[in-house]
């Protein structure tokens, strides 16, 4: 399967009434977005109104309660739409052609519970813990209709699937213009791999997928991530809208989509791939509540492992706690099948940085990549602006009473920060 | 003005002498001597270093007690910014006199203090206490050492923010900071990988902590003829303490005789730990070490019997090599004494 | 692991809103303690679990941080199935990681505490295929 991405550079978005991707600006008319989110009935039931914004680096601007961050993209050539199974019909994606609004994301935010976190602030000292300070942002904030509070789950729905269309609705806007660049990847059928590298290791990703509850799902082709049993995918296939998160608690370990979209060990094993290692596909694997559940999925995920005679894997965690137990139980049992694996997690050892990292831990686990611990005390000061809302920074995750200071400043532990410690590796933040 | 440093050195890096003067007795001399160069040169004087210490390993080791209280005097006179060891690199008792001195300054008289040695020293035992540069496991590696420690103490004179272990060249230190690296995580992950593969080294960026798990022995199949005994690390001995073992960080065990003892009660027997609130142990020792209860299930016949020894130190803060040296030799004597199995107690 | 049986699950919890939407709608068995708090539970369950309980759950479940949601739900076995060794770490080292966080007191608005009682819920839900949004529409 191979898929070619052409990644056109968006380095400004300007409000218009025109919608067009010209010299790298997004012009777009926010209304023409509104009907089309509007399009959908469970936005239009929950949804009482959007506001829009835009964020661009350096500006003194902060988002918050941030709820999912998208790359807009949009297929050219062939099969399956964006999103499948959720916005697109079902087809299978990952092959063909895909346009990319590179340099931009379109960023939900918007109170869904009281305590909703995730902050990404474009300037100061917490621009440097997420990737998405140096994005141009076109915000979407929801305001839900009354009664919402009895109907959270379909507001969350509405939310999400708002956003996802807010993103196809941007991206189709790239269809026709040519990419400044453009790249292409492709995974070979298994007697194919062998027969071109057969002196390369094998390699394998073990992607784990939050999959607990209201706020702390992910979909694949739209089904439910807790309902599915460990299965194999290809990685153009993530790289194509087939995953998306419902997750929005714990914003500095969630994977939001555009983590999914762009996920780094994807990208980093593609770089590696046909030089230091022969790239076989992704496994995807749930992070399920139910103990048994997590003792099904993690046996499947290294009988997979077996079963695809690799030499090595990947494993990414995603969300704080009990995926700490999936985590060591898929690299215990994946070691244990004779597969290498290395895995990447990130870190709770307090706010003095002194206590265990992991909830869970085994020897087998001897190689760790960590994104950093994520209790670490910030103080994040006053910004000009703040898209959506700060009503709840004093009772958010990392946060307590007081945490808003009276000159503004905020001060709090990192994992209120929009994908600071990301659990797939996509930033430089680590600790020792 | 620039900070005032006091080092610490063994007699060999002071040019005295090999193993055959290590009885040397401390002594203090003006400046830098030996390897204090390399530092004071590296501080550009922004830090000197005021006075050495001079000491024997085999002194250090055989009268700590006198070793550390004249070296604490001389330190306080002295008032430094910053107290330095070593380095030590391999050399055993060096490195346990530079961790032991430096602890002790640093809780005693409140100073910073720095040391560096081989990971692998037996003084690096306390590198979550004292703040220790890793250095190679040869004076070879002062080169390297040197500048380094230097850079690390200019820091701390400076009370400037650590950084993280693998930044600053400390030994990990149980205290988990963040730091950005060159590459991201997954970049990072993927090179981990390949080198696991290929079989060549790599270094994890979160050490599992250390297991030390032990497979149970098989189970003993008939209780009613068995003989078992009790060990605590839960500090009950007699009342008086008389073995003297400390509330914290034990350097030794009891062995006591219960012969006839049926219960522990608050005349006979007490706890030696300082970790926990000794008011219920001490009320009723058997509440740790349960003698009442195993006399009980040797009347009922439950039990072959009580062995009539039994083991105890205090768990607080002692070393995992020390409690292992406790162990090896007092489950020599169990086995000995004909004892099936053990029930060990802990707080 | 015993398989699932919902007549052998027992829930213990303190989040009312947890009996208000299950109770009479399946064959488990709810135990509401509304005083104790996010750590009793597990130390409640920790101690069922010594017994020879079976958890069915994981008990920290939900990326919601334990000195942020006052609420916890888990299920245990009714039935006592034999000691576990690894379940009685899971379940002790759980209660490490919650005294890790330090305790922060918090004046929650009522509404922030029913977000806190709807996620816990539905993380329950979730974990046995309870149908979190019908179990919302028959709420007691």
């Amino acid at each position: 399967m191979k898929l070619e991405l052409g990644y056109i550079h968006i380095k400004d978005i300007q409000f218009s009434k025109e919608n067009k991707v010209e010299n790298s600006t997004l012009y777009v008319d926010p209304e023409t977005v509104k009907a089309f989110m509007y399009e959908d009935d469970d936005v239009k039931a929950w949804v009482k109104d959007f506001t829009f914004d835009v964020a661009r680096p350096g500006e003194s601007v902060r988002i918050t309660p941030v709820k999912d961050v998208i790359e807009p993209r949009v297929k050219v050539e062939g099969p399956g739409g964006m999103f499948p199974g959720v916005i697109s019909k079902v087809d299978t994606v990952g092959s063909g052609k895909t346009h990319v609004l590179r340099g931009m994301a379109v960023v939900t935010a918007g109170k869904i519970v009281g305590f909703q976190e995730g902050i990404i602030d474009m300037t100061g000292p917490g621009a440097q813990y997420t990737p998405f300070s140096k994005l141009n942002n076109f915000v979407v904030v929801a305001e839900p209709v009354e009664g919402y509070q009895d109907h959270k789950h379909e507001y969350e729905h509405a939310v999400r699937i708002a956003g996802l269309r807010a993103a196809v609705c941007i991206g189709e806007l790239g269809r026709n213009v040519t990419p400044d660049e453009t790249e292409s990847f492709e995974t070979l059928g298994i007697k194919e791999g062998i027969e071109k590298y057969p002196d390369l290791p094998r390699v394998g990703y073990v992607h784990m997928l939050q999959s607990q509850g209201l706020l702390h799902d992910t979909y694949v082709y739209g089904v439910d991530a807790k309902r599915t049993l460990t299965t194999i995918i290809n990685p153009t296939e993530t790289m194509d809208g087939a995953i998306i998160s419902g997750n929005c608690v714990s914003a500095c370990d969630k994977n939001t989509t555009y983590h999914h979209q762009n996920n780094p060990v994807v990208k980093a094993l593609f770089e590696a791939h046909g030089k230091t290692l022969n790239y076989v596909c992704n496994i995807i694997t749930n992070e399920n509540v139910y103990l048994a559940d997590k003792q099904r999925s993690s046996d499947w995920a290294s009988k997979l492992c077996r079963l695809l005679d690799l030499d090595g894997a990947m494993v990414s965690q995603e969300g704080f706690g009990n995926p700490d137990t999936d985590l060591i139980m898929n690299c215990k049992k994946i070691e244990q099948q004779g597969v290498k694996t290395v895995i990447i997690t990130d870190e709770y050892a307090g706010q003095d940085g002194k206590s265990q990292s992991l909830a869970d831990a085994d020897p087998l686990a001897d190689a760790v990549v960590t994104g950093g611990n994520a209790n670490e005390v910030i103080v994040l000061p006053k910004l000009d602006k703040v898209i959506g809302m700060l009503d709840y920074v004093d009772v958010i995750a990392g946060g307590h009473a007081g945490s808003l200071r009276p000159d503004g400043s905020i001060e709090v532990e990192l994992q209120v920060i929009t994908g600071a410690t990301n659990e797939m590796g996509f930033n430089t933040l680590s600790a020792r | 003005m620039s900070f005032k440093v006091v080092h610490y050195i063994n007699q060999f890096f002071a040019q005295i002498g090999g193993e055959e003067m290590a009885h040397v007795a401390p002594e203090l001399r003006d400046g830098f001597v030996g390897p204090g160069m390399a530092l004071n040169a590296a501080w550009k004087g922004e830090a000197v270093i005021v006075k050495t210490v001079v000491c024997g390993d085999s002194y250090f080791a055989e009268h700590e007690a006198e070793a550390k209280a004249q070296i604490l005097e001389w330190v306080k006179a002295e008032k430094p910014d910053l107290f330095i060891a070593g380095p030590a690199f391999n050399a055993g008792r060096y490195g346990y006199a530079c961790a032991t001195i430096c602890s002790a300054v640093q809780t005693e008289l409140g100073i910073t203090v720095l040391t560096g040695m081989y990971e692998e020293n037996p003084g690096a035992d306390l590198k979550d206490k004292v703040l220790m540069v890793a250095t190679t496991n040869s004076a070879a590696g002062m080169r390297k050492a040197a500048p380094t420690m230097a850079a690390l103490a200019m820091k701390l004179m400076k009370g400037e923010k650590l950084g993280a272990s693998c930044e600053d060249g400390y030994m990990p230190n149980g205290i988990r900071r963040n730091f950005f690296e060159k590459e991201v995580g997954a970049k990072r992950a993927v090179d981990m990988l390949v080198r696991k593969l290929s079989d060549q080294p790599f270094t994890t960026e979160y050490p599992m902590p250390s297991f030390d798990r032990v497979p149970p022995n098989p189970a003993i199949k008939d209780l009613s003829k068995a003989t078992i005994a009790l060990c605590t690390s839960g500090g009950i001995v007699p009342k008086g303490n008389p073995d003297h073992i400390e509330s914290s960080s034990a350097s030794h065990y009891g062995e006591y005789d219960i012969t006839g003892v049926d219960d522990l009660t608050a005349e006979t027997y007490e706890t030696a730990h300082g970790g926990y609130d000794p008011v219920y142990a001490n009320a009723d020792a058997d509440r740790v070490l349960p003698v009442d209860v195993l006399r009980d299930m040797e009347r009922e016949g439950k039990i072959g019997k009580l062995h009539n020894l039994y083991y105890a130190t205090v768990g607080n803060g002692t070393s995992v090599a020390n409690a292992k040296r406790f162990a090896e030799e007092y489950a020599q004597k169990l086995l000995q004494a004909g004892v099936h199995a053990v029930i060990m107690t802990s707080t | 692991m015993a398989i699932r049986n919902m007549r052998d699950y027992l829930i213990l919890t303190n989040n009312p809103l947890v009996p208000a939407c299950m109770e009479g709608h399946g064959d488990f068995t709810i135990q509401l303690y509304p005083d104790k708090s996010y750590r009793d539970i597990l130390v409640l369950a920790r101690d069922m679990v010594y017994e020879g309980h079976t958890l069915y759950t994981h008990p920290l479940a939900g990326s919601v941080k334990p000195n942020e949601t006052p609420y916890k739900s888990l299920i245990v076995s009714k039935a006592v199935h034999g000691f576990d060794m690894e379940q009685s770490t899971l379940i002790a080292n759980a209660i490490g990681v919650v005294d890790k966080f330090p305790e922060v007191h918090k004046d929650f608005p009522e509404q922030v505490l029913k977000d806190f009682q709807l996620i816990d819920y539905s993380l329950l839900a979730g974990a046995i295929d309870f149908d979190a949004v019908a179990g919302l529409s028959n709420k007691k």
